[in-house]
């Protein structure tokens, strides 16, 4: 098998599945959760296949692989894969925490009703979360970024009966098509400017020397601020929780969302060609997204809310990490190459970390929930580290990697993002530490109401582990939450993302380690000294000014666009609808289908049905046109 | 075999209308067939009819580029050319399936059967040789052939008087439209042969002959009256107007395959015909341009007019056909500068070839007895009582209103970015106005038959609601026929190739538009 054929079969088993489970296994649930995940096994071997045997293809690295698909005078649309070290790394993140997302659904959902409708939704998206990745081109990343939109949108929507869920849905769809309608915008101005929307032949473009307005690129990040929820649209990602938890985990933590900084990465010479502005603006919205989300989380009582906004202060650390890389001109001998250094290899970093420990915790939060018959508030829960002790162990080890314990793979990568923000800009550097502390604090927070202390609840009583299509996921990505943060299990085969890491060396090093030490233990210790294992939230009792502060902060965002949606566009919608009945149902819809209607009637009465009426027409018709060729009319 | 033999017998002209010989040698076997089996498995007969068309069918495609292109044949009075290999697998493709949607509406007829399919073959290989035509003699036996055969076919369910009226009105203007045609032929056969006059010819209805005529005389008063009178039998065919007006009493009469027939292979042959046609008279193109642009205009806007206020499905099918006839005639308008033109009529064709028979395929099934009564009031609730059947009518009419992204929408797409492309070098007393006037007819009465043909995908969908029958009433609506498995695979494979074909058109509009 050529390596594209396995990049054609990784990209479409998940969509043969889809269609099978729509078609065929609407009503056979347990049919459809074999089908959904022997399909998810195959792509998690294919995308390991291709990423460790090291082929590697696309336009500039040879083996292109592009049909053209549409082609409309000047303007060709060609479907193609672009398959360098980026999406090679992307990919394998898909596929692992893909199928493990898949195999611990099988236990978890194993009682829902709608389990076919839930598996083909999964497989929906694993379709086209591949095309994002794979695709070479603007046009087609756009094609599957809607895909996902519209996976994600089904599979918070799964308990539709709920209207929480149903409301969530919508916030996100809609949410998504703000963003959405900058990054179309952006895809047009990228083709009127460079004539392609090849992602290829936009790098040599911007590298030839063109100088980009910067308006090009913050546009295709407009697309990233909805899809990775970065403020100002972060405000659907914590309603995104209504979904099944492992959705949470692969969708809204590990993949999708992830989907905005991996489009960043890709289109990174754009980055380099416009003016600095363009990302520091984008290095500035990623901390605010970082520090913003981390203060809300402090309040959260729901455990998959905390872990929400723990997901948006992590992608702003991406965000940020990107924004963060300097422009460097690197001279080959032929040519200058104009890459943004460091800033690419730390965002894709902590991103496949944050990937790995994210997923384990969420995965690792469903367990809890799954044990505790369905009960989210951490206040009701306590005492689980004795009565689930694998989940324990593993969750552990997530929050260990997310607060930087040495070791783990959030210290490597977290600390990666530090050393950039203290070399490239002090302000992002002390808002990214902060960041930090309050990280390790509610995490800490979060771990000790959960799993120390007594039972506080029936349902906490009667906790257990899950079976060990659940607990097997926890083990692997525990493994990986450990392992992960070791560029030697990557094996090389990454080197195009992962050599772009900044390292620390002498007295940097030192700085950057005692300061991220010191970050965890104070946000830690604070946490564990703060918090009793009570029923009871110990800020809002001690300190509750801040409490209602940081709920307030929390809520601004939704009252402001519930104000402007109820207040301003609602109005102006009525105005529109006005218009719209008089002017054009009333006076040119109807008056013009009245119009064409008389005309049709009287068309319709010419076919009398008389044979003689028929004679004369063709006589008629006959003789007009010897008109026309005599030259009389 | 020795080489010389083989050479012998490529060089054959016989062999090179292997094709046509084999589908009329088929219609013969079928009668024999019939004389010789026993009653009792005369159900064969249909089969053996299907499986050896197929054959045939698979057999021009495996031979696609073994046929003699550019040759002439039989002393010129065939030209095969680059593009009636395809007209000929269309005309086979679509005579099979006019077969097969036989099979389903006749069995609720009290008729002899076999007679049907020896007759649509007949005309289909008729059809055949009339795309290759090259000489007016033997373009006039093949479509004398094709209407009498459509005489018959017409007619063929004698019970009914609806059919029975449908056959005579056909019998009169047709031949009313061979009148015109033939008197065309005559002029043009006199004046060419007029040996006072540079350029005349001995053999004068040959198409090479009378365009060295044509050329070497312009401004020819008889030649142009010739050649007007020939577009007006052509245009019969077509169904343009002025020459339309037999078409809904006709469609709805005739039985549904036929009438199927009538829309899509009668449709392409007189397309095929006009394509030839225009090109042998293309020194006098700006006559040809006038008299097309102006019926192209006439036959777009009144085609979808009339259907607008149709009831019956059948009658509403035609006059939409007229509409596309309309489009295509801006098409042909456009060949006479840009010859990709034709490739994008004969994508049109193919598109337009699975969105019918798809439809026509529906309509056999919710049709009942009476085969010429079928109102858009049948097709309540199909959707839910038949999904299968409600979603290959939603493709199939989705395609043929020009919806993105089913195949009918780039079959117009083609068609109209090559008359925007003949814009640029308008003809004759045309201006590049008179094109983009066209384009602007065209893009209207695209948006019109939106509306008639959702409101028949509204009639299957979304009017669920039947009056409750009265004491003593009978139901109006026919019941419907149970779809068979392999009708089931010829339907979704229709409705599947017009989805796929307008997301990738690349085999096709490849093959198409190289030549």
């Amino acid at each position: 098998m050529s390596v594209q054929f396995i990049a054609l079969l990784t990209l479409l088993t998940p969509l043969a599945s889809a269609a099978i489970i729509a078609l065929f296994l609407r009503k056979q649930g347990t049919l459809a959760s074999i089908v959904s995940t022997l399909a998810a096994a195959v792509v998690a071997a294919g995308s390991l296949t291709l990423a460790f045997g090291g082929s590697r293809f696309g336009a500039d690295l040879g083996a292109p692989v592009a049909i053209e698909w549409l082609k409309l005078g000047d303007l060709s649309i060609s479907l193609g894969f672009l398959y360098n070290d980026l999406a090679a790394l992307m990919l394998s993140i898909v596929g692992v925490v893909g199928l493990c997302v898949h195999v611990f659904s099988l236990g978890y959902m194993h009682d829902d009703s709608a389990k076919a409708r839930y598996f083909g939704g999964l497989s929906i998206f694993m379709f086209s979360m591949i095309g994002i990745v794979l695709a070479d081109n603007l046009f087609m990343i756009f094609i599957f970024w809607e895909l996902v939109g519209l996976s994600s949108y089904l599979l918070i929507n799964h308990y539709c009966l709920k209207q929480s869920a149903a409301d969530a849905s919508k916030k996100a769809f809609i949410t998504n098509r703000v963003g959405d309608f900058g990054f179309l915008l952006g895809i047009i101005l990228c083709y009127y400017a460079f004539g392609t929307v090849n992602l290829v032949e936009i790098g040599h473009a911007s590298t030839a020397g063109t100088v980009v307005a910067a308006a090009i690129p913050l546009l295709l990040f407009c697309g990233a601020v909805g899809k990775s929820a970065q403020l100002p649209l972060h405000v659907w990602l914590p309603d995104a929780m209504e979904g099944p938890t492992p959705v949470s985990a692969l969708i809204h933590a590990a993949t999708m969302v992830a989907a905005g900084i991996f489009m960043l990465c890709r289109i990174e010479p754009l980055f380099a060609a416009a003016p600095a502005v363009a990302l520091q603006t984008v290095m500035w919205i990623g901390a605010g997204t970082a520090l913003y989300a981390a203060l809300c989380a402090i309040t959260q009582s729901d455990i998959k809310k905390v872990l929400a906004y723990s997901t948006l202060s992590q992608l702003g650390y991406m965000v940020a990490a990107f924004g963060l890389g300097s422009i460097e001109h690197l001279h080959d001998e032929t040519k200058t190459v104009v890459i943004l250094s460091a800033g690419v290899g730390a965002a894709m970093f902590h991103l496949t970390t944050h990937a790995f420990f994210k997923a384990l915790m969420f995965l690792g939060s469903g367990s809890v929930i799954h044990g505790c018959h369905h009960e989210q508030d951490i206040f009701k829960m306590g005492g689980l580290s004795k009565k689930m002790p694998l989940t324990f162990i593993t969750f552990t080890i997530g929050v260990l990697a997310i607060i930087g314990m040495p070791g783990l793979a959030g210290f490597f990568s977290k600390d990666a993002i530090l050393y950039l923000a203290m070399e490239n800009n002090t302000p992002v550097f002390v808002i990214l530490t902060v960041t930090a502390v309050l990280t390790a604090f509610y995490m800490v927070r979060m771990w000790k109401l959960v799993f120390l202390g007594g039972t506080r609840s029936e349902d906490a009583d009667h906790a257990h582990e899950g079976g060990a299509s659940m607990t097997l996921p926890l083990l692997v990505l525990g493994l990986l939450s450990v392992a992960g943060g070791y560029e030697a299990i990557y094996g090389g085969h990454f080197d195009g993302v992962l050599k772009q890491v900044a390292h620390p060396h002498g007295a940097a090093h030192v700085t950057i380690l005692i300061v991220s030490l010191a970050v965890m233990i104070v946000g830690a210790a604070g946490a564990l000294l703060f918090y009793k294992s009570g029923p009871a939230d110990s800020l809002q009792q001690k300190v509750p000014g801040a409490f209602a502060g940081l709920n307030v902060l929390k809520a601004s965002f939704d009252s402001a666009y519930g104000y402007y949606v109820a207040k301003v566009q609602q109005r102006f919608a009525l105005l529109l609808n006005f218009l719209d009945q008089i002017l054009i149902a009333g006076l040119i819809v109807r008056g013009l289908s009245g119009v064409v209607g008389l005309f049709g009637l009287a068309a319709r009465a010419l076919h009398t049905g008389n044979l003689h009426v028929y004679v004369y027409w063709f006589l008629a018709g006959a003789v007009i046109l010897w008109a026309l060729a005599a030259g009389t009319l | 075999m020795n080489p010389e033999l083989i050479q012998a017998a490529a060089d054959n002209p016989w062999m090179a209308i292997a094709p046509e010989i084999a589908l009329a040698g088929l219609a013969l076997l079928l009668l024999v067939a019939e004389i010789f089996l026993p009653k009792s498995k005369h159900g064969l007969v249909p089969s053996i009819s299907v499986a050896g068309q197929l054959g045939i069918l698979v057999g021009l495609l495996v031979n696609w580029n073994g046929a003699s292109v550019g040759q002439p044949l039989f002393n010129g009075l065939l030209m095969p050319g680059a593009h009636t290999q395809f007209l000929r697998a269309f005309f086979v493709a679509s005579s099979l399936l006019v077969s097969v949607l036989g099979v389903v509406a006749l069995a609720k007829q009290k008729m002899p059967k076999v007679e049907f399919f020896v007759i649509v073959q007949v005309v289909s290989a008729a059809m055949m040789l009339l795309s290759q035509a090259n000489h007016f003699v033997l373009m006039f036996v093949a479509l004398e052939t094709v209407t009498v055969g459509f005489y018959i076919l017409v007619s063929y369910v004698r019970t009914n008087p609806l059919t029975l009226e449908a056959g005579l009105k056909y019998l009169i203007t047709g031949a009313l439209s061979s009148g015109l045609l033939l008197f065309g032929i005559v002029l043009l056969y006199g004046v060419a042969g007029n040996p006072t006059l540079p350029g005349s010819s001995a053999d004068s209805m040959n198409f090479d002959a009378l365009y060295g005529f044509l050329q070497a005389n312009p401004g020819n008063f008889l030649a142009s009256l010739g050649i007007v009178l020939v577009l007006s039998g052509v245009a019969f065919k077509i169904g343009a107007v002025p020459f339309q007006i037999w078409i809904p009493d006709v469609y709805q009469g005739a039985p549904t395959p036929v009438t199927a027939f009538l829309a899509v292979s009668s449709k392409a042959a007189g397309f095929a015909i006009l394509l030839t046609l225009v090109n042998v008279f293309s020194p006098y193109a700006g006559l040809v341009a006038t008299v097309i642009a102006i019926m192209a205009a006439a036959t777009i806007l009144f085609g979808n007019l009339a259907a607008l206020t149709q009831h019956n499905v059948k009658r509403l099918l035609g006059l939409s056909g007229v509409s596309h006839a309309g489009y295509l005639l801006i098409g042909v308008l456009a060949s006479l500068t840009v010859p990709v033109a034709a490739s994008a009529i004969y994508f049109y064709l193919f598109a337009y070839l699975l969105a019918s028979f798809a439809v026509f395929g529906v309509m056999t099934h919710v049709a009942g007895e009476n085969d010429a009564d079928q109102e858009l009031d049948h097709y309540t609730d199909l959707a839910k009582t038949n999904p299968f059947l409600g979603g290959i009518l939603a493709i199939g009419l989705g395609s043929l209103a020009g919806i993105p992204p089913l195949a009918g929408f780039m079959g117009k797409l083609l068609v109209f970015m090559t008359v925007f492309a003949a814009a640029g070098a308008p003809v004759g007393p045309l201006t590049a106005g008179c094109y983009y006037g066209l384009l602007g007819v065209a893009i209207v009465g695209v948006v019109i038959s939106i509306y008639y043909y959702f409101g028949w995908i509204k009639a299957a969908y979304f009017d669920t609601w039947r009056a409750p029958l009265l004491e003593g009433e009978t139901d109006p609506t026919p019941a419907r026929t149970p779809v068979a498995c392999w009708m089931r695979l010829t339907l979704g494979l229709l409705a599947l190739a017009s989805v796929v074909l307008g997301l990738y058109q690349g085999p096709v509009a490849g093959w198409l538009l190289l030549r």
